[in-house]
């Protein structure tokens, strides 16, 4: 057996950008992401699905799009697959979207290596969940890890985005500016 | 096949896995992952690629018919904590992480076959069998008995385990496990129990090498249920059945002492919150 059967090629979207990868049969997503693409958004943290620092939105070609550790899925399994890492939720010019302004404004960000996969998962919580209970968001969190600020300041993040997305119904919508603005000052000062 | 490289293959149905594998000596069948990745990084597991089930759509899914779940052995545990039947939601709902859950598979937690994983208690108390195929058909065997040692179960050489057909009830069914904290934990020892008929049925994980059961704690199970026995009685027939690992997470006393005390719980639980016994 030559060393080049090792390999397996495939396509992959990440981000909306269509890929074409090589990897070793038995890489996961998080190594192709992190080492062969430099998408460096997930992180490294536990490498076995308990910390959630790796946590992106994958479909891996089912089309049943969901939030998953990419440390543990064989790479190759997501051929044909998207991806959407933390640079898909983030605006295209490095705009902040409401999960990531909460974090900053309730404090919830220290290292920051936790950081994406929370807002991973936080995001995909309120796509669902839009008016979610604390404890609704702690079990939503349960497989991210912050050896930082504690949970406190994340789960406070989460409703206080979660707050934020339902006064933004109102009749005319915050700008993102103002929407960040609101976030430490309350809509009203904003405007 | 939608990728077939000389050690990774991505089949579509079940019939291109088995050949998928009978190309591929060595390599192992992965499903979600969760098991097999973190193996290889621990080098506690050797392998000569993969054939993913992942893409097998027929593999996935939970159906009803002629009174039993039959659920495909691709099916994440994320679909189990919402099926019909509470003992199955229990174990489902306490393994890993949301994010491991939409991953980790049934098929998975039976073939790891290693005694303390979540869902394997609940299908041994509530009869199981499994769903067999090779390249020459499909056969039918009982859980009880498929797992031989920890790490090793009865598949044979080129057959897959397609599915998980567990009997529907109508009684009380629940898990519950106990370990070091209450977070992301493994079980130091587990126990489910499915109660139909008058009489309770338990199962044990982490209680001997393999998922346990015994004729002699379900009669005093049964009878602690009808309140013709003590919650003593119980334990002192788990202690007596038992025969649980010592290993740096707990001795084996401990888990004795445990594991009778989660029996009493369960059939307290069929007692109070299921309405069952006397």
């Amino acid at each position: 057996m030559s060393d080049q059967d090792e390999f397996v090629t495939f396509s992959l979207t990440v981000d909306g950008t269509p890929r074409e990868v090589t990897a070793r049969w038995s890489e996961s997503l998080l190594t192709v992401l992190r080492d062969r693409l430099g998408v460096r958004g997930p992180k490294t943290g536990c490498a076995h699905g308990r910390c959630g620092a790796c946590a992106v939105r994958a479909d891996l070609g089912d089309g049943d799009p969901h939030v998953l550790c990419s440390c543990l899925v064989p790479a190759a399994t997501a051929a044909g697959g998207s991806v959407q890492t933390i640079a898909s939720i983030g605006g295209p010019d490095g705009e902040l979207s409401d999960v990531q302004e909460a974090f900053l404004a309730e404090g919830a960000v220290q290292c920051g290596i936790c950081t994406a996969g929370f807002v991973t998962a936080a995001t995909e919580l309120l796509e669902t969940n839009p008016e979610p209970t604390r404890t609704e968001i702690e079990e939503a969190l349960y497989g991210n890890l912050c050896r930082c600020t504690g949970y406190g300041r994340i789960v406070a993040a989460v409703e206080t985005a979660a707050r934020t997305r339902r006064e933004q119904k109102s009749p005319v919508p915050l700008t993102t500016r103002e929407l960040a603005a609101s976030l430490r000052t309350g809509p009203e000062e904003a405007r | 096949m939608l990728l077939a490289a000389p050690l990774f293959a991505l089949p579509e149905t079940p019939p291109e896995a088995l050949a998928a594998l009978a190309d591929r000596p060595g390599a192992v069948v992965v499903a979600g992952g969760t098991e097999v990745m973190p193996d290889l990084l621990w080098r506690t597991r050797t392998a000569a690629g993969f054939v993913s089930l992942r893409r097998v759509a027929a593999l996935r899914g939970i159906a009803r018919t002629d009174g039993e779940l039959v659920i495909g052995a691709t099916t994440p545990v994320a679909a189990l904590t919402s099926a019909p039947d509470a003992g199955l939601r229990a174990a489902a709902s306490s393994l890993g992480t949301p994010l491991v859950r939409t991953e980790a598979t049934i098929g998975g937690n039976v073939i790891s076959a290693l005694p303390y994983r979540n869902l394997l208690p609940t299908l041994l108390a509530g009869g199981a069998t499994l769903e067999l195929t090779s390249a020459t058909g499909s056969r039918a065997v009982p859980f009880d008995g498929f797992i031989t040692a920890p790490g090793r179960t009865g598949l044979a050489e080129g057959e897959l385990l397609t599915a998980v057909r567990l009997p529907a009830h109508r009684g009380f069914a629940d898990y519950t496990k106990v370990g070091r904290r209450n977070a992301q934990f493994v079980a130091t020892v587990s126990a489910a129990i499915v109660s139909r008929d008058g009489g309770a049925r338990l199962a044990f994980g982490n209680a001997a090498p393999i998922p346990f059961r015994s004729d002699d704690v379900d009669t005093a199970a049964t009878a602690l249920l009808d309140g013709q026995a003590s919650a003593a009685d119980l334990q002192a027939a788990v202690a007596a059945a038992v025969d649980p690992p010592e290993d740096t997470i707990a001795s084996a006393d401990y888990r004795r002492h445990a594991l009778g005390v989660l029996a009493v719980r369960l059939v307290t639980r069929a007692a109070v919150d299921g309405g069952l016994g006397a």
